[in-house]
């Protein structure tokens, strides 16, 4: 087997050189949901540092390693849940401060993330409040004594309030307006930066009146001269903090969350942004009659990311139930579970809601994703958070069953490598 | 292809044309004559859009013309050609009307709760293209509603351009109810009326005398001046006579049209109110008593939109209930303006003029006649196609057209659709077939037998006799 000899150098190289050497353990469960490749039976998972050195089925296990062998239990990712105002409790109002983080809110040791870290969730996306463009959020692991400790990484993504009124569309136009006139500060600053390194590098040609069609081919030229007269590069003018999350925003390092609550509020939230091409995610706040499947085709279409309750609605004027999440999970779109309430309780049956869903026709495999790496990935961590895979930050959620099962209870969580919950006896 | 080549006669007259000599209208060469000639205004028209024709239905105009067994062909949402053997490009979508009549969408005024969920003006950004209310409006036969006195076209599952035109109507009152009000009125018309002609004056006699000081226009105000200058309409809100005859000569004097919504006792002074140009905004089911302090005549009349008609006045007619009411006073509200309709035609509106009231004069009142509120050439093409006489009570829309596209069908809706369904349409997707079908159809067109068949459905003989049972019951109960 791969894996196994893949273990087999490893491990020895990992004790050779790592002076804790310790650190490294293995898990070994009776099931494992790695949530990228199915479920392993007689899983085991080995740590080290932090992260998932190997998972596989009945791996041998050096001798010397620690080991936590447990085959009653079934081992799934850590839960990440990337919309969350727990433990904060600020309030604001329909303010455009897109350069605004919720950290400063964030009280470590608050009791409220010890206890969703005895449910399982290992990380927290926090949104700072507020109508709007309140701000970008920010990823935390639930368990530090400082802010640093805790935090993952600031702008996770940016929350973006939105609904059919005259307010919100002005809110977004606007933002995208001050985009175009920062890229047209840069463009001139260029061209300006452009005509200053001719006249420095090539005073035999003159070349000064020459305008924007040549530009590249003049930048590359003064690029060429510039490195003899030793020219800096270009620095464009900084971008008002205002701008700034907009530009990442459209440069693809930041997600928009755009909060909208029905069909109409998707229609003017396209009539918005016009003919702008970025991705963005939707939080849809699920309500009993809620007309999305209206414009299921487009949202399908644009591959977008939603973050929604693990909730049944009905079609509008109707009884007739209908399943959205799984809806727009089964047309393969990422589809992000929240728990249905802010209170902790329904943070505690947040898995057995989602396994609800399953019931009502979304398929397992997608289920797990939208409480783990789906939702890493609205916060652009899923290269490190979500599954069960080499090279992972160890993130471990330890159960005595089925995790869609409503009967089914936590029996251990790791946190980064250390066991944070539970008794485990090595 | 001939296609972009418009009318350069109006609809209407060709419509009528069509009417007095159904033969010749029929006739290739009359299809020919309507495709000639390009006319200026309309090549400035975008050219571009998704073909959509309705075939095969009785065109109702709405200007008094009717079609029959014709085709309605539109382009980007505005109506191309009316007439018989139209060719029809192959990428159209086609909508069979057989059987079916074809109105123009009707306009619902000051209608609350269907342009968007909370009102309040700003529909290019609040307008909810996927509510139920709108679907409603729609099987309703409702395409154009006014809230807040702003056009919005009900356009469904599209936000873009459904406000057709903001609000332009600026309401004064003017009542003996509140004398010194009524006054201040007087005095500012006057006011404004003496700077336009101050203005003009001034116009004039720069032309010889350049020194001559422009006339301030200060202390004059800006809404009576455009109401003045035909910028804006002036509404009023008024029931009394005494009240409709102040307005009346206010209007008179100062040479504007007033839109007076209510008007119940207007029919005692229609005369007055035609001479104003008035339009008058009614419900013909509304009802009043007397006030039995005035010897005059007063009170409401079931022959008030009748009587307002014959003296000139344009009558737009409006639902009791201006929301959609399912409860309480449902039958009244919004989404039965043909039954209001219907009322007035007992009292002796004729039956033009009802359709009319609810299509051609509110989209006059809301100054966008240009666009809306009958099947001409050159006009939004928002058509309802029904399985009967618009005025009776058992037609209902079967087909809802805004800006040439399909936005409701009965029988795919959740609404009317097990109601009196009808049989399966032949499939007509094919257009090769439908071209030869084409040809072959006007020399069947006007057999006996087709009509035949589509009485049934359509029952517009029977209108009459079945009226009379249906209300008289009806107004038992309005006036005990």
């Amino acid at each position: 087997m791969r894996l196994n000899s893949l273990l087999l150098s490893l491990v020895p190289a990992a004790l050779a050189s790592s002076a804790f050497a310790f650190d490294l353990q293995a898990i070994r469960v009776g099931r494992a949901e790695t949530v990228s490749h199915g479920v392993i039976e007689h899983a085991v998972v080995l740590v080290e540092d932090g992260r998932i050195v190997a998972v596989g089925p009945d791996l041998p296990i050096e001798r010397g390693i620690p080991v936590v062998d447990r085959p009653e239990w079934t081992v799934m990712p850590g839960l990440v849940l990337p919309y969350s105002r727990l433990g904060l409790d600020g309030r604001a109002g329909a303010d455009f401060t897109p350069e605004v983080s919720p950290s400063p809110e964030i009280l470590p040791r608050a009791e409220e993330y010890e206890e969703v870290l005895s449910y399982g969730i290992t990380t927290l996306g926090l949104y700072p409040p507020g109508n709007g463009v309140p701000g970008q959020a920010v990823a935390i692991r639930p368990k530090g004594e400082t802010l640093e400790e805790m935090r993952i990484k600031e702008g996770a993504y940016l929350k973006v309030y939105f609904r059919a009124d005259a307010r919100s569309k002005k809110t977004v136009k606007d933002a995208w307006a001050k985009v175009d006139e920062h890229d047209e500060k840069v463009a001139k600053a260029k061209e300006k930066w452009t005509k200053d390194q001719k006249g420095k590098g090539a005073k035999t040609e003159e070349k000064k009146d020459e305008a924007k069609p040549d530009e590249k081919k003049d930048e590359k030229a003064a690029d060429a001269k510039g490195a003899d007269s030793k020219a800096k590069e270009f620095v464009p003018p900084a971008a008002d903090p205002k701008v700034k999350p907009f530009l990442r925003v459209r440069d693809g390092k930041m997600l928009p969350l755009v909060s909208i609550s029905s069909a109409a509020d998707w229609a003017h939230w396209l009539d918005a942004i016009g003919e702008r091409k970025f991705d963005f995610a939707l939080r849809v706040v699920m309500q009993r009659e809620l007309d999305l499947y209206e414009v299921h085709d487009e949202i399908v279409k644009r591959k977008c990311m939603l973050v929604m309750e693990p909730e049944l609605s009905y079609t509008t004027a109707t009884m007739r139930q209908r399943n959205l999440p799984a809806e727009f999970a089964n047309a393969g779109n990422k589809v992000v579970l929240i728990p249905r309430g802010e209170d902790l309780a329904s943070h505690e049956t947040w898995r057995a809601d989602v396994g609800e869903m399953v019931k009502n026709g979304m398929k397992r495999e997608d289920a797990l994703k939208s409480m783990t790496v789906h939702a890493a990935a609205l916060m652009g961590l899923d290269k490190d958070y979500g599954t069960l895979e080499k090279g992972k930050v160890a993130n471990l959620l330890f159960l005595n069953g089925d995790p869609l099962e409503p009967g089914t209870k936590v029996v251990a969580v790791m946190l980064d490598g250390a066991f944070v919950h539970g008794e485990v006896r090595q | 292809m001939k296609f972009s080549t418009m009318l350069a006669r109006s609809a209407r007259t060709l419509a009528v044309a069509a009417l007095a000599v159904p033969v010749f209208a029929q006739d290739p060469a009359g299809g020919e004559g309507q495709a000639g000639g390009a006319a200026g205004a309309d090549a400035t028209k975008k050219d571009e859009g998704e073909w959509f024709a309705v075939v095969n239905g009785d065109v109702y105009s709405g200007t008094g013309a009717v079609l029959r067994g014709a085709t309605v062909l539109a382009r980007g949402g505005v109506i191309r050609k009316i007439g018989h053997d139209l060719e029809i490009p192959a990428d159209a979508k086609v909508l069979d009307a057989q059987g079916l009549r074809i109105y123009p969408g009707l306009v619902a005024l000051n209608a609350r709760g269907i342009a968007s969920r909370f009102g309040g003006g700003e529909f290019a950004d609040t307008f909810d293209p996927y509510s139920q209310n709108l679907v409603l409006a729609l099987a309703a036969g409702i395409t154009t509603v006014s809230d807040s006195g702003v056009a919005v076209k009900l356009k469904r599952r599209e936000v873009k351009g459904v406000v057709v035109r903001e609000r332009y109507q600026s309401t004064l009152s003017y009542s003996s109810a509140a004398p010194r009000g009524k006054s201040e009125l007087d005095a500012k018309f006057e006011a404004a009326a003496r700077y336009l002609r101050d203005y003009r004056d001034w116009e004039e006699q720069k032309k010889t005398n350049k020194d001559l000081k422009e006339p301030a226009a200060r202390g004059v105000d800006p809404t009576i001046r455009s109401i003045l200058e035909n910028r804006s309409m002036a509404r009023f809100n008024a029931a009394n006579r005494s009240d409709l005859l102040g307005i009346a000569r206010l209007a008179q004097k100062y040479k504007f049209r007033p839109i007076i919504e209510g008007a119940l006792e207007g029919w005692t002074v229609a005369d007055e109110l035609g001479r104003a140009g008035a339009y008058a905004v009614v419900v013909p089911r509304a009802r009043r008593d007397k006030s039995e302090e005035l010897l005059r005549d007063g009170g409401s009349s079931i022959e008030n939109a009748a009587i307002l008609h014959r003296s000139g006045v344009q009558v737009a007619i409006q639902a009791t209930s201006t929301f959609i009411d399912l409860g309480g006073i449902a039958g009244r509200d919004v989404l039965h303006l043909p039954i209001e309709a219907g009322f007035a035609v007992r009292g002796g509106l004729p039956e033009q003029a009802a359709i009319e009231g609810i299509t051609i004069v509110p989209a006059r009142i809301l100054g966008v006649e240009h666009r809306i509120g009958s099947i001409e050439v050159g006009k939004d093409c928002d058509l309802i196609l029904l399985d009967g006489d618009l005025l009776h009570y058992q037609a209902l829309v079967q087909y809802t057209v805004v800006d040439g596209k399909l936005v409701y069908e009965k029988d795919k809706e959740l609404y009317y659709a097990h109601i009196r369904p009808r049989p399966a349409a032949q499939p007509t997707d094919a257009p090769e077939a439908r071209r030869d079908k084409g040809e072959e159809k006007p020399a069947d067109d006007d057999t006996p037998t087709e009509g035949g068949d589509e009485k049934p459905e359509g029952k517009p003989a029977e209108t009459p006799e079945d009226k009379p049972k249906d209300g008289a019951a009806d107004e038992a109960v309005d006036e005990g």
